[in-house]
């Protein structure tokens, strides 16, 4: 492998280990991962270019990695096999922990970044400025810019700004040809796609001004929780259920009523528990903190419409045998993003095991009430036609011109591969 | 590798979410070898034989300066600091740690009971010409930075309790070191044979309550010594103060008077009194008291960034506690202040090379000597502290 002396990389083994891996911890698809072969950090764009560059003359595949906190394996490299042999094609990882730099717009309230910025450094420094992000992850303490829109997904402002997707202005580009920069209906190449049809070198982002923001708890279902939330213009809404403020309680010692509780964040004035409220959104940022309980975690995670949650909801209970809870983070379009979590030891094979296909039979039964996954990633990406919808078959006609070759991240979002193979049959074996 | 059923059930519960990246080697190094994400994940894979332990690999988990940042920002409110010290231990069973400079400084201790190497009669060298009985109910504990590195320091707080007529025992000769360094670098056991030593010198000259100077001894005796106490089974009922939460009480209860002084400071928290022992409050306290215009650090209390100087990091990585001093360094610069205080030996020294190295014009002082020299002296003399 030539060697590129002035961008740091790394072929240490150990290295190689530590970056084959995202927050999940998926029971026997490792046996589908290989580890990178090496690991740049490139510091700019020429040598993001410069690393392309390499992967092209040697052929092989290249994986952009953030943070890594994603648990849909986007990051994750998997054993490239073609007409059932292993292609041995080297796998070059690009880290954007470097390319971490930010430029703020005050006068038109976008923010430029760099793919590695990180979505609360940029917060502490928009605030300062009186602005603030519209739209965040849950995951924002660590979590880059370009991690997000690659994987695409909602968070917090998402009721009022909607996904990543709807707040991103321009995308800067880097693909065997060069680098371009795409806007308007073109964003949808890139937009979740975890980087198979370019890498992502820079962004635009809009922001807000601050306001002054009010915060509201209250204990109500989730079907009364959808009026209030959509009654609005509110900012941000979360729904908890009971058996996930359990979870929390359990694993922050706090003492919750163990119920259904909805948390609003709005400019306006309404009639909830400020002191709930409050409580609820300074713990944003901890969902995982249930993982404790496990000490192992198994998540499920699909965005449904409104109107289907109090359903969905009910059937996961019926549905789940194991102490679980959900939050769910409401967007605009009335729907919501709702995640499931069940604490569930990793060590002990077999019940974890079991334990996952909870997620599967979940992703299942949203469907049938016309939700979708919330992310395509590598273990769902026999679902792409679910998430792109009509796009699909377009994406994989760009997808085959600027990158002919499957250099760029393969094994993600398009339904190719093993592991889409693999989840269509475990879909269908798990009743 | 082996841990304690606790820690390694710490290995499944880290989400692997990267809160931790606040870390400030890694901010530094910029590779996941050094986060501590990465070195949970590197204690699993060698838990389940995914990865060798290696040379390479114990230096990458030495480069931690155990500043705590990681445990603060820990979404699963892990306790990351104990698995890293846990962890060393074993390395240090397995024969591949300590490392050099660890390696020496337990080598000068076991010889002269102080990782400095100095003398034992020279330890009690500073204080000649103050007031200090053999026997009292509150011990100052010096510590052997102060005793031997940063006199000025020990000086200034034994002339303060003077100036107010504290009655304090000193063990000179037969103060022994805390067992610090060790125990964070995985050498446990000769921090147990100095906590006895210690132990029973506090316990002869019928000591209630412990004071230091030193943010690592006050860490190591309050958090680290009632649990090796308890493991040999002995009594632990000490009442045990940093030297600012002393002072701090001495202003409040009216027994010490300061002069206002003018000047614009600036407050660095050492992470063995902020982060791990939870003394915010009380340094800033007395940095307000004696009138002083305090100007926060964009990072300070729990997400205060580490010096770069513990943990055996500057022994041993003198470029990665360069890297993380001239950070802090920068942002103190940034205040606009005139002086750095902070309440270590260690902390102060480093800093004070970081910026001197920088050519930055910051005075770095402890908050004893800022208390002793400027308000109650009326004067700082800009005494330097002396280092190997």
């Amino acid at each position: 492998m030539n060697e590129v002396k002035e961008i740091p990389s790394s072929d240490w083994d150990l290295q190689r280990y530590l970056y084959t891996r995202d927050i999940s911890s998926a029971p026997v698809i490792s046996l589908l991962l290989k580890r990178v072969d090496v690991i740049y950090q490139p510091r700019d764009e020429r040598e993001v270019l410069e690393v392309l560059r390499i992967a092209k003359e040697e052929g092989a595949t290249v994986v952009p990695r953030g943070a890594g906190t994603s648990g849909y394996g986007g990051v994750l490299p998997p054993k490239d096999i073609t007409m059932f042999r292993l292609s041995g094609r080297k796998t070059i990882m690009i880290d954007f922990t470097r390319m971490d730099d930010f430029e703020i717009d005050e006068e038109n309230q976008i923010i430029k970044c760099s793919p590695g910025a990180v979505w609360w450094e940029i917060e502490k420094k928009l605030n300062k400025k009186n602005l603030t992000l519209r739209v965040y992850p849950t995951s924002a303490p660590s979590s880059t810019v370009a991690g997000w829109i690659a994987q695409g997904g909602y968070g917090v402002g998402s009721l009022k700004y909607g996904g990543i997707a709807d707040n991103v202005e321009k995308l800067r580009i880097a693909d065997f040809s060069g680098v371009r920069e795409v806007s308007g209906n073109e964003l949808k190449y890139y937009l979740g796609m975890e980087g198979i049809t370019g890498i992502i070198t820079k962004a635009w982002v809009k922001v807000k001004e601050m306001e002054d923001m009010n915060y509201y708890g209250f204990h109500v279902s989730a079907r009364e929780a959808n009026k209030i939330v959509f009654a609005g213009d509110h900012y941000a809404g979360l729904f908890l259920d009971a058996g996930y403020v359990k979870l929390k309680n359990e694993s922050f010692g706090t003492d919750m009523p163990e119920k259904d509780v909805l948390m609003v964040a709005t400019t306006e004035k309404l009639d909830g528990d400020e002191g709930l409220g409050e409580e609820i959104w300074e713990k944003r940022f901890y969902p995982m903190r249930v993982r404790r309980l496990g000490p192992g975690l198994v998540a499920a995670e699909n965005v449904l419409p409104a109107d289907s949650i109090p359903a969905y909801l009910n059937r996961l209970k019926k549905m789940i045998k194991k102490p679980h809870g959900s939050e769910i983070w409401y967007s605009k379009g009335k729907k919501g993003a709702v995640l499931t979590f069940i604490p569930s030891d990793e060590r002990k094979f077999l019940e974890y095991v079991l334990t996952w296909f909870n997620s599967i039979r979940a992703l299942k039964t949203a469907k049938k009430m016309r939700g979708v996954p919330y992310s395509t990633g590598f273990y769902l990406s026999c679902e792409a036609k679910t998430v792109l919808g009509k796009d699909l078959d377009e994406i994989m006609k760009f997808k085959k011109v600027v990158d002919p070759k499957n250099q760029l991240n393969p094994g993600k979002v398009l339904p190719k591969g093993a592991m889409a193979w693999a989840m269509k049959i475990t879909q269908k074996v798990i009743p | 590798m082996k841990l304690e059923k606790e820690l390694e059930e710490m290995l499944h519960a880290c989400a692997q979410c990267f809160y931790c990246r606040v870390c400030p080697a890694f901010q530094s190094i910029k590779w996941e070898s050094v986060s501590p994400r990465g070195r949970v994940y590197m204690l699993k894979g060698l838990k389940n034989k995914k990865i060798k332990l290696e040379p390479k690999l114990v230096e990458d988990f030495y480069r931690c300066t155990t500043c705590g940042a990681c445990e603060e920002q820990c979404q699963t409110a892990l306790h990351l600091v104990e698995l890293w010290e846990m962890a060393r231990a074993e390395m240090v069973k397995e024969g591949l740690a300590p490392l050099p400079a660890h390696k020496k400084l337990r080598e000068l201790a076991l010889q002269t009971d102080n990782p400095y190497g100095e003398p034992k009669e020279k330890k009690e060298d500073w204080i000649k010409g103050y007031k200090y009985e053999e026997n009292a109910e509150i011990m100052y504990f010096a510590g052997c930075t102060a005793s031997f590195r940063a006199v000025e320091l020990a000086k200034n707080t034994v002339d303060l309790f003077n100036k107010v007529g504290l009655k304090f025992a000193y063990a000179g000769k037969n103060e022994y070191c805390c067992g610090s360094p060790f125990l964070r670098t995985g050498q446990r056991d000769i921090a147990y044979g100095l906590f006895r030593k210690n132990y029973e010198e506090w316990k002869k000259r019928g000591v209630k309550t412990i004071v230091s100077s030193c943010a690592g001894c006050y860490r190591t005796i309050l958090i680290d010594y009632p649990k090796i106490a308890k493991e040999l089974g002995l009594e632990w009922n000490f009442e045990v103060l940093h030297t600012s939460q002393l002072v701090n009480r001495l202003i409040k209860e009216g027994k010490l008077s300061p002069q206002k002084i003018s000047a614009k400071v600036t407050y660095h928290d050492p992470c063995h009194l902020g982060r791990h022992t939870k003394v915010y409050e009380e340094p800033r306290e007395v940095i307000k008291a004696i009138g002083a215009e305090l100007i926060e650090m964009e990072r300070n209390r729990g997400e205060s960034f580490c010096c770069g100087s513990g943990g055996g990091v500057k022994s041993q990585f003198k470029d990665l506690a360069g890297a993380m001093g001239k950070n802090r360094i920068q942002e103190a610069k940034e205040t606009g202040a005139e002086y750095l205080v902070s309440c270590c030996p260690f902390c102060k020294y480093h800093l004070k090379q970081m910026a001197d190295e920088q050519g930055i014009q910051l005075k770095v002082v402890d908050l004893v000597e800022l208390v002793n020299n400027l308000a109650v002296k009326g004067e700082y003399k800009g005494e330097d502290i002396r280092c190997a």
